[in-house]
C-alpha cells in the first residue's frame, strides 16, 4: 500500500506496479444494519426513561453503541457530522446527499422532538464512551459552564459556514474520539480525546456540554418535545438528591425569587438586552464579515489561488506539488481566478450570516440570564438533560418495587 | 490497603500518560514536517540527473536514496502509532483503576449546604458572557488590523520610499475603519480603493506579454473603458524620452520600459501609481558596443526588445547587441555587448526573464543562437548555436507537464528548449520566410503562426503537429490561446478565433485596421490595441464576442502591460497608465 501513498519516482525504472485490489463489505447490508440499530437502540432509550424510568437498559445501549458505532462502524456516519452534509446539500444542488446521511441526521431530531435527547442517552458512541469512563461528578461553577455553554453554538455555526462553502468538514476534521475509535490517526487529536475522556471521568460529558455542535441542535427540538422526561411521578419533596446526581447539571432547584435586586433594575437591564440584541446581530455580522477573506484561507481554491498568485509574481520559482498539479492539468488562471471569486463572494455572504447567528447567540444567552422565573420545585431543564437516567434512582420518590433496582452507576 | 495500591496504580498511569502525551506529540511534530519525497538530498540529485540523464549509477542512487527515505518515513510513522496504542492502553489502566478507588463512595450524593444562589450564578454569568464576547470582537479586530491592507503599505512604502503616503496617516486610517460605526460596505470599499492606491500588486508583468511572455494576465479589476482625451480612468501620462517599439513591464509598483535613438539609449524606470520617473539608465561605455549605430527602418529602431524584470534585476537589450542591466533602484550590475547583430531591419527579439536567468533569442545573420544569462551577474549559464535564419520574434516559456520549455520561433523551425540547459526538447519545421510573431501555449500546446507560412499546434510533449491551418496569420502581432481557444490578429485587420483542439476557425472579426500590438487575455478578455490606438476588447470563450471598442487617441504598437487595476499603455510618443477607479 505504502508504494502507493505518493506519486512514482519521476523517471523510468521498468518497474510494474502491482493492480490494487480492495475487497468490498457489503456496504448496502451494513448501512441497513446501522439505520435498524439506530431506531432500535432510540427506542429503546426511550422505552426506559419516559416509561420505565430505569437507567439499566441505557448502560446496555451504551455499551452497543460504542462497540458497534464506535469501534466496528469506526464512527462513521455520525449524526454529528450529517449536519455539514445536510447544510451542503441544502445550499449546493449539486450536491447528492446520500439517504443513510440524511437519516442519521433526521431521526435523532425526530426522536428528540418526541422523547428529548434519547440519542444523546447512550446511543450515540461519543456520549456513550464519556458515560461509561464517568466516576465522579465534580460540579463546574454555573456561571463557566453558561459561558462554555455558548460553544457548541460558535462550532456549529463555523462548521456550517465551512460546510456550505465546501472549504472542509470541521467537524469530521477535528473529531477528538474518532482517532479512539480507529485506534489511530491524528496523534493531537488523539490527544485530546484522551484529555477530553479523563475530564469526562470527573465531570460529566465535557464534550456533549462544551463541544458537540448537534446536542447544540438537539437542545432546540428536546425544550419542546412532546413526551418529556419527568424526575418523579409523584410531587417532589424538594429534598435536592436528584440535582447533585445530574452529570450534565440539567435539574434545576427551586427558586424562591429572593435576589435583591429592584425589580424595575431588572426589567430595565431585560429591555436593554433587547435593544442590544439587533446591535449584537450587527456587530457580529459586520465583524464576521471583515474578517471573511481571512476565513476563506481554509478554502483549497483560494490557497491555491493565493500559491499560483505568488508564483505568477516570481514565475521562475521551482513548482510545488500543487502548482505541478495545476499547470499540469492545464487550468487556466482564468478559471481559478473565477472560482476563488465565486469562494469569496460566498465567504462574504455566509460569513455575514454566521457573524448574525453569533450575535444572536450571545444576545439571547444574555436576555436568558435576565429573566428570573419562580420554581416550585426540582424540574429538568430538556435542553440540557442528556436522559441517561441517573436521577431517578436517587429520587427518594423512586418506586421501591422497581425491578432494575438501585442502580446509579 | 487495596484502596492505596489502586490510587497508586491511578497515579502512575495518569503521570505516565502525561509524559508520554507530551512526548508523542513533539514526535508527531517532527515527523509531521518530513515529507519524504521532497528531502534535499533527493531533490538536489533529481536536479543533477535532470541535467545529465544518461548516468545509470547516479539514478541508482536516487532510488536508493529515495526508498531509504520513504522507508524511514514508514518507521517513524509505525512508531507513533505503537505510542498511540500505549497511550490507549495506559487510558484504559487509569479508567479502571480509578474507578475501582472511587466504586464505594460513587453513589453518595453530595447535599451542598449553603443552597446555590440562582441570581448571583447568572449574575457572574452575564459578566463572563460579556467578556468572552469582548474577547471575540478583540480577536475578530486584530485579525482585521493584521490583514488591513495600510500595515502592508506601510510596510512598502517606507521600504521604497517613493509614495508620498504618510504611514502614520495611513495608520490612522487603519484605525478608524476598524471602528464597527458605518456600514460595512462603504468601509470596505474604502479600503479596497486604498489598498489599489498604493500597496504593490502582487500580479507582476514581467516580459513582453506577461510572465512567461504568453499573453495571459492573472490580473484582477482590469479597467474596461478610458479616454486618453477626457483623461477619465487614466492614472497619470508622461512623454517619452526615447522612442522604442518595446512594451513596458510591471513588477510591484515600478513600470519599466526602454528608449533608444542615435544620442543615447536607455533603460527606464517609472512610479506605477504616480507615473514619476524614478531612475534612467544608459548603457554608455560598453566594451565591444559598435561605435556606428546600426542602420535599422523606421518601424524598428533601435529599441524594440522589451525589457525584461525578475523583481530584483531589469534588463534591456539594445539593437547595438548591448544589454543592461540594473537592479530595482536603478544601480547598473552589469552591462555587455553580445556581438552587433547584422539584421536589416534591426534585431527586436524581446528578453525573457525566468527565475534568476534572462533568456535572449539572437537569431542574426552571423552567428544565430539563443543565451541564458545569469541576470545578477550577467554569466553566461549556456548557449545554443541556431540554424534559423534572421528571426524578429521572442522567447516564450510553454509549461508542458509541469515542466517549463523553453520556445523559440524561428525561419525555419519552431524550437523547444530546456531551460535549464539549453538542450533541445524538439524541433518542427514549418516556418519560413520573416518571422516576426512569437509563440504562445495552452494545456501543453505549443501554437505558433507567421505569414506567408501557417499556424501549426504542436504537442510539446513530444513535437508531434496537431492541426494545421493557414486561413488567418499574424506578421508582427503574436497569438493567445486559452485551454479551448486561440486568438490572433493580423495586419490587415482580421482577428480570428481557432478551436485548440481541432484548428477548425471560430469567429472571425473583419475590423478594417491594422493590428502591431499582441492581444493579452486578462479576466476572461482579450484586450487588443489597434495600430491606430483603437482599443478591441472581446470576450475569451467560444463566441469571441466583440464587447467593446473605442478610440484611445494615440497610435499604439506596443503591447500594454497589466495588473490589478491597471494597464500601462505605450504608445507612440507616450506611455499612460489607466486605472479602474
Ligand atoms: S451531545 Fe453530541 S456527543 Fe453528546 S451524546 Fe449528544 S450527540 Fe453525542
Ligand atoms: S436524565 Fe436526569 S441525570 Fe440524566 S441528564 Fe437528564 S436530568 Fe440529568
Amino acid at each position: 500500500m505504502a508504494q502507493n501513498r505518493f506519486p512514482k519516482p519521476d523517471f523510468e525504472s521498468g518497474y510494474k506496479y502491482p493492480e490494487i485490489h480492495h475487497a468490498i463489505p457489503n456496504e448496502e447490508l451494513l448501512v441497513a444494519i446501522d439505520i435498524i440499530l439506530l431506531v432500535a437502540l432510540m427506542g429503546i432509550v426511550s422505552w426506559a426513561v419516559i416509561k420505565k424510568r430505569t437507567r439499566g437498559p441505557i448502560l446496555w445501549v451504551s455499551v452497543i453503541s460504542v462497540a458497534y458505532f464506535g469501534f466496528f462502524r469506526k464512527g462513521c456516519v455520525c449524526s454529528i457530522g450529517s449536519v455539514q452534509n445536510v447544510a451542503l446539500a441544502l445550499t449546493d444542488n449539486t450536491y447528492a446527499l446520500p439517504l443513510s446521511v440524511l437519516l442519521f441526521f433526521i431521526l435523532p431530531v425526530l426522536f428528540a422532538f418526541l422523547f428529548g435527547r434519547v440519542f444523546c442517552a447512550g446511543v450515540c458512541p461519543f456520549g456513550a464512551l464519556q458515560e461509561l469512563v464517568n466516576i465522579k461528578n465534580y460540579k463546574l461553577p454555573k456561571a463557566l459552564t453558561t459561558v462554555l455553554g455558548m460553544m457548541p453554538w460558535f462550532y456549529l455555526i463555523f462548521a456550517l459556514l465551512y460546510a456550505v462553502t465546501r472549504s472542509s468538514f470541521i467537524i469530521c476534521r477535528f473529531d477528538p474520539f474518532i482517532g479512539i475509535f480507529r485506534l489511530g490517526g491524528d496523534i493531537g487529536m488523539i490527544t485530546c480525546g484522551v484529555i477530553l475522556l479523563i475530564m469526562a471521568m470527573f465531570t460529566g460529558r465535557p464534550f456533549c456540554r462544551f463541544f458537540c455542535p448537534y446536542g447544540a441542535l438537539l437542545s432546540i427540538f428536546s425544550s419542546v418535545s412532546i413526551w418529556k422526561i419527568k424526575l418523579t411521578d409523584k410531587p417532589c419533596i424538594n429534598c435536592e438528591l436528584c440535582h447533585n446526581a445530574c452529570p450534565v447539571d440539567a435539574i434545576r432547584p427551586p427558586y424562591a425569587n429572593k435576589a435583591k435586586e429592584s425589580r424595575l433594575r431588572g426589567v430595565k437591564r431585560l429591555l436593554n438586552y433587547f435593544v442590544l440584541l439587533p446591535l449584537l446581530i450587527l456587530c457580529g455580522a459586520f465583524l464576521m464579515r471583515s474578517v471573511s477573506s481571512e476565513l476563506s484561507r481554509a478554502n483549497k481554491e483560494v490557497r491555491l489561488y493565493d500559491m499560483v498568485m505568488q508564483h505568477e509574481a516570481n514565475p521562475g520559482d521551482v513548482l510545488s506539488l500543487e502548482l505541478e498539479a495545476f499547470y499540469g492539468q492545464g487550468d487556466s488562471i482564468e478559471g481559478l481566478t473565477q472560482r476563488y471569486e465565486k469562494v469569496q463572494a460566498d465567504f462574504k455572504l455566509y460569513t455575514t450570516i454566521a457573524g448574525a447567528l453569533m450575535g444572536l447567540v450571545v444576545a439571547i444567552t444574555l436576555i436568558g440570564l435576565s429573566v428570573k422565573r419562580t420554581r416550585k420545585q426540582y424540574e429538568i431543564d430538556h435542553a440540557a438533560c442528556v436522559g441517561c437516567a441517573r436521577c431517578f434512582s436517587y429520587c427518594p420518590q423512586y418506586k421501591i418495587g422497581n425491578e432494575s433496582g438501585n442502580i446509579a452507576l | 490497603m487495596k484502596k492505596a495500591i489502586l490510587r497508586n496504580i491511578a497515579i502512575v498511569s495518569a503521570l505516565f500518560i502525561v509524559t508520554f502525551s507530551i512526548m508523542l506529540i513533539t514526535n508527531y511534530f517532527q515527523v509531521r514536517d518530513t515529507t519524504p519525497l521532497q528531502t534535499e538530498v533527493v531533490e538536489t540529485l533529481k536536479q543533477l540527473n535532470d541535467a545529465n540523464n544518461t548516468n545509470l549509477a547516479l539514478q541508482e542512487q536516487i532510488r536508493q536514496l529515495d526508498l531509504l527515505a520513504r522507508k524511514a518515513y514508514f518507521v517513524r510513522l509505525d512508531h507513533l502509532m505503537a505510542g498511540v496504542y500505549i497511550l490507549l492502553g495506559m487510558l484504559v489502566v487509569f479508567i479502571v483503576s480509578a474507578r475501582f478507588y472511587f466504586a464505594k463512595d460513587k453513589n453518595i450524593p453530595v447535599k451542598t449546604i449553603d443552597p446555590v444562589d440562582e441570581w448571583v450564578d447568572k449574575t457572574q454569568a452575564r459578566k463572563y458572557v460579556v467578556w468572552v464576547a469582548s474577547g471575540m470582537t478583540a480577536v475578530a479586530l486584530v485579525f482585521v488590523l493584521l490583514s488591513s491592507p495600510y500595515l502592508t503599505t506601510k510596510e512598502k512604502t517606507s521600504k521604497d520610499g517613493a509614495a508620498e503616503t504618510n504611514p502614520q496617516e495611513t495608520a490612522l486610517v487603519a484605525e478608524e475603519s476598524a471602528v464597527p460605526e458605518a456600514g460595512a460596505d462603504t468601509l470596505q470599499t474604502a479600503a479596497e480603493e486604498a489598498v489599489s492606491e498604493v500597496a504593490a500588486s502582487k500580479v507582476t508583468h514581467n516580459s513582453f506579454r506577461g510572465n512567461n511572455s504568453n499573453g495571459i494576465s492573472a490580473a484582477k479589476g482590469v479597467p474596461v473603458k478610458w479616454n486618453l482625451s477626457s483623461g477619465t480612468h487614466i492614472a497619470w501620462k508622461q512623454s517619452i524620452p526615447r522612442k522604442g517599439f518595446n512594451s513596458p513591464v510591471i513588477n510591484g509598483n515600478k513600470v519599466f520600459f526602454s528608449g533608444a535613438d542615435d544620442q543615447a539609449r536607455e533603460l527606464y524606470c517609472y512610479d506605477l501609481n504616480t507615473g514619476e520617473k524614478l531612475w534612467s539608465l544608459a548603457a554608455v561605455n560598453i566594451k565591444g558596443s559598435p561605435k556606428q549605430m546600426p542602420k535599422t527602418t523606421k518601424d524598428t529602431g533601435l529599441a524594440a526588445s522589451s525589457v525584461a524584470t525578475n523583481g530584483k534585476q531589469v534588463c534591456a537589450i539594445f539593437a547595438t547587441g548591448d544589454i543592461i542591466c540594473a537592479d530595482m533602484d536603478g544601480k547598473q550590475l552589469w552591462a555587455k555587448n553580445l556581438g552587433a547583430p547584422s539584421n536589416h531591419y534591426g534585431y527586436a527579439s524581446s528578453l525573457l526573464a525566468f527565475g534568476n536567468e534572462v533568456f535572449v533569442q539572437y537569431d542574426n545573420q552571423n552567428s544565430p543562437k539563443v543565451v541564458a544569462l545569469d541576470m545578477a551577474t550577467g554569466t553566461e549559464r549556456w548557449s545554443k548555436s541556431r540554424t534559423e535564419k534572421i528571426t524578429w520574434s521572442s522567447p516564450v516559456i510553454a509549461y508542458v507537464n509541469n515542466k517549463p520549455q523553453l520556445v523559440l520561433m524561428g525561419n525555419p523551425a519552431i524550437t523547444a528548449y530546456d531551460p535549464n540547459n539549453g538542450k533541445q526538447l524538439w524541433r518542427v519545421e514549418c516556418l519560413s520566410g520573416e518571422v516576426g510573431s512569437s509563440a504562445c501555449s495552452a494545456n501543453g500546446i505549443v501554437f505558433g503562426a507567421s505569414e506567408y507560412a501557417k499556424l501549426v499546434a504542436i504537442n510539446a510533449t513530444d513535437g508531434s503537429v496537431l492541426w494545421e491551418s493557414n486561413d488567418y496569420l499574424p506578421e508582427v502581432s503574436s497569438p493567445v490561446a486559452t485551454k479551448d481557444n486561440l486568438y490572433l490578429a493580423t495586419s490587415y485587420g482580421v482577428v480570428a478565433s481557432f478551436d485548440t483542439k481541432t484548428g477548425q476557425t471560430g469567429k472571425v472579426h473583419e475590423l478594417n485596421t491594422e493590428f502591431y500590438s499582441s492581444p493579452v487575455i486578462a479576466e476572461g478578455k482579450v484586450y487588443l490595441f489597434s495600430n491606430d490606438g483603437k482599443m478591441f476588447v472581446f470576450s475569451a470563450d467560444k463566441e469571441f464576442r466583440l464587447l467593446d471598442s473605442f478610440e484611445t487617441g494615440e497610435h499604439t504598437f506596443a503591447t500594454p502591460a497589466f495588473t490589478d487595476n491597471k494597464i500601462v499603455v505605450r504608445t507612440e510618443n507616450s506611455i499612460y497608465c489607466v486605472t479602474a477607479n
